[in-house]
Formats: C-alpha cells, structure tokens, sequence
C-alpha cells in the first residue's frame, strides 16, 4: 500500500468515525427521550445500542490514527487537525471505559456532543499532512502528547457528568420550589390568608437564595460559550468549504474581513452586502486583526444560536431551567461519576501533559519549564483539577461549588489547548492553527 | 474549637478529646490540642492561629486558586526571558505595550511575573499550607489507621456501604477475608479488617513529592547549581568553553531542509576537547543533547556569513593573471599578484553602507552582509597603478582604473553552530520529586482502601464495609467473598 492510499484510507475511517460518533449521541438522545415519554416501557435497549456505535466509532478512529501513523511517517498529533481529532478520540475512550462502569446513558447524550463538536471542529484545520519540524522529531511527540490527550478525555467527562450534576441538582431545585408554591397556593384557597408557605418550602430546599440566582445565571454563561463555540465551527466550515478568501496584509481571511490587520484603511476590501464596509476598523497592535476578526463573528453568531434557543426551544425560559426540568439521575451517582473520571484523569494528565512535557523540553530546549504560555496554561489547568480534589473533600463545598470547579476545568482545558494558540503567542506557536 | 459533628458523616462526637470520628474514621485534624499553656502567651497564640489558619483546606483551595490566577496575569504579559528582542526591558515594554501600560507591567513585575516578589510570596504560602495540611492530617490519620477501633455497635455496622448478614464464624471470616489480602484483628465478638490501606496515605505521598520539586525549583536560583553557556562554533573551530576546563570542537554543522523549504534537520558533529585531546565526539541534534560530565551540550541556533571569497584578477587583454582567496572575516593587508604588482587593501566594510550624516562609507552592522573591498595595485617602486572598487555579493557592482580589473568567482559560506551548554544540579531532585508525586498518585487513584467490621450475634455474622474510595469494587469483592449472589446484599451505595 502506498503511502496516500493510506492517507486515503485513514480519511474514510475517520468519517465512519464521525458517523459513529453521530450515531450514537442520536441513540443515546432519543434512548433518554423515548425511556421517559414511555415511562421506561420502551427504547430500554437504545442505550445500550449507543453505547456500541459509539464503540464502533472509537475503533474506526484508531484505525485511522494507525493509518495515518503509517502514511505520515510520523505519530498524527503533530498539527491543530491531528490534535483536536486525536482529543475526539480520547474522549470517546475515556467516555467507554466510563459507561462500562457505570451504565448511565443520559451521560452519553451530554458527552457525546463534545466527541461530535471536537470532531467538527477539528475539520475546521487544514488536514494537509505536514513534514515535522526538527523541535517536534522525538519519540516524546506520541507519548506526550497522546498521554495529555487522553487525561484530557477524561477531564472531558468529567465536564459532562458534572454538568448533568448541575442540572440535575437545579431540577430538583426547582421541584422543590414549585411543590412550595403549589402548598403555598393550596395554604392560601384553604385559609383565605397570606401563609408562610412559600418561605416554609423554600427552606426545605437546601441550596441558598445566591446559589439559585448565580446558579441558573453561571449555567446560562455557560450554554451562550457552547452556542460561541458550536456557531464559530459552523462559521469555519461553512466559509472554509464554499472557499471564500479574502488577501489582506499577507494573512488569508475565510470571513469576510469586518476587522482588519493593523493599520488597514476602512472599506478598503470593498463592501459587505454592498454597504458595512470591509474592514469596519483595523485591530490594536496586541492582537492580530484575523483572530479578532474570527471572535467578533463567534461572539455575535454564537448570541444569534443562544437566543434562537433560548427564544423558539425553550420559549422564552432559561435554557438550564429547560432541560433541569428534562434530566433524571442521582446526583450523588452523577458526582461520583465526575469525581471518578478526574481521578483518572488527573494522574494521566500529570504524567502526561506536564511531567512527559517537562522531560522532552529539558532534552529538547535545555530546561525543563520556560513559562512559556502553553506549559503555564497546562498548569493552570493542573491547579484547578487539584482545586477540585480539594473542594470536594471540603465541608460545605462539595456539591455544586466542585461541579463547576470541574465545568471550568474543561474550560481552561480548551483555552490551553485552542486559546493559547489563538491569543498568545509562545514556543509551541508552531502547532499554532489558522482561522 | 471542638466539633460538634463529624464533617465527613455528621455523627455526634464524643465529649472527650478525639483525633477521629469514632463512626466513620475521618480524621478530624488534631483540633483539641492543649492549649492551656498558650492563655496569656501571645506569641503561641499567635502560632496556634496562624497553624489553624494554614491547616485549612480551605485556605489551600484559596492560596491554589490564587496561584492559577497569578500563572494567568503572567501568561497574559509577554515575558522578559521569552521575548525576541535586542533592547532591555525598560525600553522594551513602553514601546511593546504603550508608554503607561508597559511602565505600569514593568513596575508591577508582571514582565517577570513567575520570579516576582509576589508570585514568590505567594508559593512560599502554597508551599507552608502544603506542609502544614499534610501534618495536621496525617498524624491522626496514621494513628486511625494503625490502631483502629475493632468493636463497633450493630447499629454502627448497619450504616455502612455495603451490608450483609451472613452465616458462619469470626474464625471462617478470619480466614477468608485473609485470604483475600484483608488485614484483620479481633476484639471480642468483632473482627475489623482492611486492605489498600497505603491508598490513604497516597494524597501526602504526593505533598512529599510536590515539596521536593519546589525546593529544587527554587534551588536553581543558586549559580552554582544552575549555569549556562552559549558558544557559537564555526566549521572546523574549537572554542574553549568560558570558566570550563574543556573546548568544543564543531567539525560541521548540517542543516537538512524540505523539499517546502521548512527545516528538516539541525546537527552538529561535535567534540569535547580536553587538555588538546578528544575526550568525546557526538552529533548534537535537537532533541539529541550531549552529557558531558554534568553539562548538556544543545544544538539552538545557527548562522551563515559569507566566508572566503575568490577573486579573479584580470589585465587589459582580458587574461587572467591571478586568483585570490579573500577571507571576509580578517583580510589580509595586502595580496600578490604578479612578481611586480600587489594588490593592497586600502579599505575594508563588511556591511558596507553610506552613512546619512556624514556622507561617509561606513559599517550598518557588526556581520558580514554586504562586504566591499577597495583596494589598490602597487607596482614594484611603491607606485600606484591601479584601483579597484568590488562589492562581493553584488557581481555588477565593481569599478576599476588601470590595468587590472577584479571579478568574484565565488564566495563561499561559513556556517557557524549555536551550542548552548546548562549545567543544572537540580534537575535529578526535580525528576526524583516528580517521581514520587506520580507514585503517590498512582497510590491514591488506583488503589482502594477498603473497612469491613464483622459482628457476631447469636450465630449470624453482621458485615458491614465501608469503601473511601471504588464501593462499587468494593461490593464485587465482598460478593465473592461471601459467595453471594445478587441482589442478596444490601447496599446503601
């Protein structure tokens, strides 16, 4: 087999894999819909199902990752396309050898998404292979960067049961305060008197007035950062495949180009729609005018997607409120599955993302740490899976306050990972993307 | 202050002094120690705060959420070692910035924000919390582990993870569950037992390790443990490496590339000369350092300048009459042409430029970029006969007078090899402290520390057993333990 057979070969499988990947967040959904409009009489096995194609999907990736290995010539985490595909796929491993543990398939409809939108994103860079620069020829490429990958899968599920948590947890909430004011209303008919029936009911919930205000508020933040994310994929695929470019200042545009490099002259590029003007303004010199330009599209598309949402799904509620009152499940469970996945996790990615890296830059630069923004960042999001580990361990934090500690990790997780390389420039720019 | 109430199960606690709860085990941190001593005496009230203050976990969450938000603002600022500039700091950050923001970055340290006073602060705090949580902990912890209460209360043993009743004897259990690698002890009609009880210890395993790292990190502030050297090498050269007792000997520097013009390769075939004599010889590459009694010997860096250039002088007829070899970096003064005529450098610019000011020809650079010789032809009696004017680089640009003219053949290229050599003593206490942090977290994630406590009742045993950490693997185990199936144990997982 020749080496762009190969090559051929690892593009089709990673399809199948994103096929599989789609597939199977369908099943779970429908499996998690269907089992309760059915009140569990039926969809029993689609879990079940799922659970398999998603399996099915794993294989294919690495199969494709092995093909791409070959064709390549070297291990495929050495570029933006490689890596966010190969975090895909750890994912998706680390969801498997979680739902083997513990057989809660709402999970799967929170993670699977997270497999799908890295797999999309991922197309979002070009998949040319690239020959490896000097710094990269080392057998730490696989070893780190596949370690720190798979830590990061499991933080990765860690961030789903988490969420689940936090709804879950926000449901019961919001039971609690509507069987309240449903007492409250019944006190009232009965007595024809203002009760205190409300407060009595609110009382028996235990989270605090604060934690239901900045509770529902942090989870709405949150969905409007995912709607962020998801629209700037759309946006680059969309762009990237109907080939639009645009030449400006030795940088290629996929968008139409509304902020300039530095220094560029309004409507210099001709004019949008025939009247917003290309570029609307050049970009300060801290920051490059085509990131920017990127981010004002992903912050104004991705509020676009959260008010559609939020305005024709959840007619006009909070999204969170929405599917809080939709999911079931322990909380406890759901905690324990958070916890059980960063304790995996952690030590992998210690060894991987942090003790692996600090090995190879010692051999490969001289020094074992630079601070350069990438190993910082990793570091960062160190502390705050150990903060986790903390809190939850503390009285009166555990509960909600470690499930975000566990939310935000994810958060810092991608910002390391796409962030830095987007924001900040520093040794490891060379894995740096384009969009 | 006394607790009241176990924080880990919420169980009333006893009046008398205790290290741990007597229901659930937690360690309860050593809160009643006496004090009596310290009524009136400022200074250890002061101390026994100030322990209070850092034996909170807490507090250790607060100093490790600070500690990420300090890496943050550094990350944030471009770094005085990371930058790639010629100008120092102070001219560097107002020009980068603007003049109030990089004076305001500069002030404030974050352009050195991870060697800062601040930064410094505060993981000398992270690091005193680390060492006072762990002892505060630990010391009840061992003491709950090594000498654990046997006889506990039917009640007791119903509210544990796992429950089952089951018949038999305390003798049969015994060797059951030692069997299973359960480590057990009796006490009149109880029976504790546990394993993977080093999993509890795990979590201090870590702080060790995590200490020895910071004190090695910091141990490269002292010179003598952490030295560098940068030596730049041309072909052929050796260069004494400065306040070393070796050289290194560069025989070539290689440099591959792609087919995309991207590098492929950086390698230098490099020696250790000692005392003249060739001690070691290896190609440096990036990600392939040379060891040499404690320094590494990096490849970083390279660079080329033109190097000997070959000149062919010609007569009026257009025949050749010499050819000169014309070494960029050191010219000689003068070269042989013929018997009668030489050739003598009147001028010499390695990067010729014409200076604005003073309308003068001049030097732009110190590297050889742009070199240009003017020179003169002597005859035998010190007579001029001839002048000629050459820029190497640029074939066109030449202009003679008299009888001979110059013309470059070809100007070679000097390679130079950018070596850095670091000495750094440290490095195997860091690589020993990241060792036993990986230890430790292995210990602590991936083993399980187990209870069961068994009672005997009127000829039925009572099992209950309790999991820090995996119940689920914990309920398999008892399962096979007991020979029971399914959906027969109780379990309040």
């Amino acid at each position: 087999m020749t080496q762009e057979m190969l090559i051929t070969a690892s593009a089709w499988l990673l399809g199948l894999a994103f096929v599989g990947y789609v597939a199977s967040t369908l099943l779970y959904g429908a499996g998690v819909i269907g089992s309760r409009i059915s009140h569990g009489a039926r969809f029993a096995k689609t879990g079940a199902w799922a659970t398999n194609a998603q399996l099915a999907g794993v294989v294919f990736h690495f199969l494709a990752i092995l093909a791409r290995w070959q064709g390549a010539g070297h291990w495929p985490t050495s570029n933006m396309y490689e890596f966010i595909g190969f975090m895909a796929f750890t994912s998706m491993l680390a969801f498997q050898v979680i739902i083997r543990m513990y057989r809660l398939n709402v999970l799967g409809a929170l993670v699977g998404p997270v497999g799908v939108f890295l797999m999309a994103y991922s197309y979002v860079f070009p998949p040319k292979i690239q020959p490896l620069v000097p710094a990269l020829k080392s057998y730490w490429l696989p070893l780190h960067v596949s370690l720190a990958a798979l830590g990061e899968g499991f933080f990765a599920v860690a961030f789903g049961a988490a969420l689940l948590y936090l709804l879950r947890v926000r449901g019961l909430e919001l039971a609690a305060l509507d069987r309240a004011e449903a007492d409250a209303a019944a006190a009232l008919a009965a007595t024809g008197s203002e009760g205190g029936g409300v407060m009595a009911g609110a009382s028996a919930v235990v989270s605090t007035r604060w934690e239901r205000k900045w509770g529902t508020r942090g989870l709405e933040v949150l969905f409007y950062a995912v709607a962020v994310m998801v629209g700037f994929t759309l946006l680059a695929l969309v762009f990237r495949y109907s080939g639009f470019q645009w030449l400006f200042g030795g940088t290629t545009y996929h968008l139409p180009p509304l902020i300039g490099p530095q220094g560029a002259d309004i409507g210099e590029k001709g004019y949008l729609l025939g009247f917003i003007p290309m570029p609307l303004f050049g970009a300060p010199d801290w920051m490059r005018g085509k990131h920017m330009n990127t981010m004002l599209y992903s912050l104004v598309f991705g509020g676009f997607l959260y008010w559609a949402v939020r305005r024709f799904i959840a007619k006009g509620q909070p999204i969170g409120d929405v599917l809080a009152r939709k999911v079931s499940g322990d909380p406890e469970l759901l905690d324990e599955i958070s916890y059980r996945a960063v304790a995996i996790g952690y030590p992998v990615f210690t060894l991987g993302g942090l003790i692996f890296a600090m090995l190879w830059a010692k051999e490969a630069w001289g020094d074992y740490w630079f601070w350069d923004p990438k190993e910082t960042w990793a570091l960062i999001a160190w502390l705050v899976y150990s903060a986790y580990l903390h809190v939850r361990i503390t009285h009166g934090w555990e509960g909600r306050r470690s499930a975000w500690i566990a939310v935000l990790g994810f958060g810092v997780i991608l910002f390391t990972l796409v962030g830095v390389n987007l924001l900040i420039v520093g040794v490891h720019s060379y894995a740096g993307g384009d969009m | 202050m006394a607790l009241s109430k176990c924080p880990g199960c919420a169980a009333a606690l006893p009046e008398e002094e205790s290290n741990f709860c007597p229901e659930c085990g937690r360690a309860l941190g050593n809160l009643e120690r006496p004090r009596a001593a310290a009524q009136g005496n400022g200074w250890i009230e002061f101390v026994d705060k100030a322990w209070d203050f850092f034996a909170s976990t807490r507090v250790a969450v607060v100093l490790i959420a600070l500690l990420a938000v300090a890496s943050i603002l550094g990350s944030l600022v471009e770094q005085e070692h990371l930058y790639q500039d010629w100008r120092p700091p102070q001219l560097y950050y107002p020009d980068r910035y603007g003049e109030f923001w990089g004076n305001l970055y500069l002030r404030l340290g974050l352009t050195h924000a991870y060697t800062s006073v601040w930064f410094s602060t505060l993981v000398l705090l992270v690091v005193v919390s680390l060492i006072i949580c762990s002892f505060h902990r630990l010391v009840p912890l061992h003491r709950m582990l090594t000498r654990p209460q046997v006889w506990k209360l039917a009640q007791f043993i119903r509210r544990q993870d796992v429950v089952h009743e089951a018949a038999g004897t305390l003798d049969e259990m015994e060797q059951k569950l030692k069997k299973r690698g359960y480590k057990v002890l009796r006490e009149r009609e109880c029976l504790y037992a546990d394993r993977g009880r080093i999993s509890r210890y795990g979590a201090y395993i870590i702080h060790i390790g995590l200490l020895i790292v910071a004190f090695s990190a910091v141990g490269k502030a002292v010179p003598a443990w952490n030295q560098t050297r940068d030596v730049w090498i041309q072909d052929g050269q050796t260069v004494k490496v400065p306040d070393t007792t070796f050289a290194i000997t560069n025989h070539k520097f290689t440099m591959e590339l792609y087919p995309t013009g991207m590098p492929a390769r950086f390698a230098t075939d490099a020696s250790i000369v000692r005392d003249g004599q060739e001690v070691k010889r290896q190609t440096v590459e990036v990600n392939k350092p040379l060891s040499y009694e404690g320094w590494e010997v990096y490849q970083t860096s390279w660079r080329e300048e033109p190097g000997i250039a070959r000149l062919k002088v010609t007569n009026e007829g257009g025949f050749p009459v010499a050819n000169l070899a014309i070494d960029l970096r050191q010219p000689e003064q003068e070269y042989r042409i013929t018997d009668q005529v030489k050739m003598v450098i009147s001028a010499y610019y390695h990067d010729f430029t014409v200076d604005p000011q003073s309308k003068q020809p001049a030097n732009a650079s110190f590297e050889i970029r742009n070199p240009v010789i003017m020179a003169d032809f002597v005859g035998t009696e010190g007579k001029t006969v001839g002048r000629a004017a050459l820029m190497l680089l640029n074939k066109e640009a030449s202009y003679y007078e008299g009888p001979f003219a110059l013309s470059v053949e070809t100007v070679d290229t000097r390679w130079y090899t950018a070596l850095k050599l670091h000495k750094d003593k440290t490095v195997p206490w860091m690589y020993f402290g990241l060792g036993v942090v990986m230890l430790g977290m292995m210990i602590t994630f991936f083993l399980f520390h187990w209870q069961v406590w068994v009672r005997e009742e009127q000829g039925v045993l009572l099992v209950g057993a309790r999991a820090y950490k995996n119940k689920f693997g914990l309920k398999q185990d008892l399962k096979r333990l007991l020979g029971i199936v399914d959906g027969e144990v109780t379990a309040n997982i």
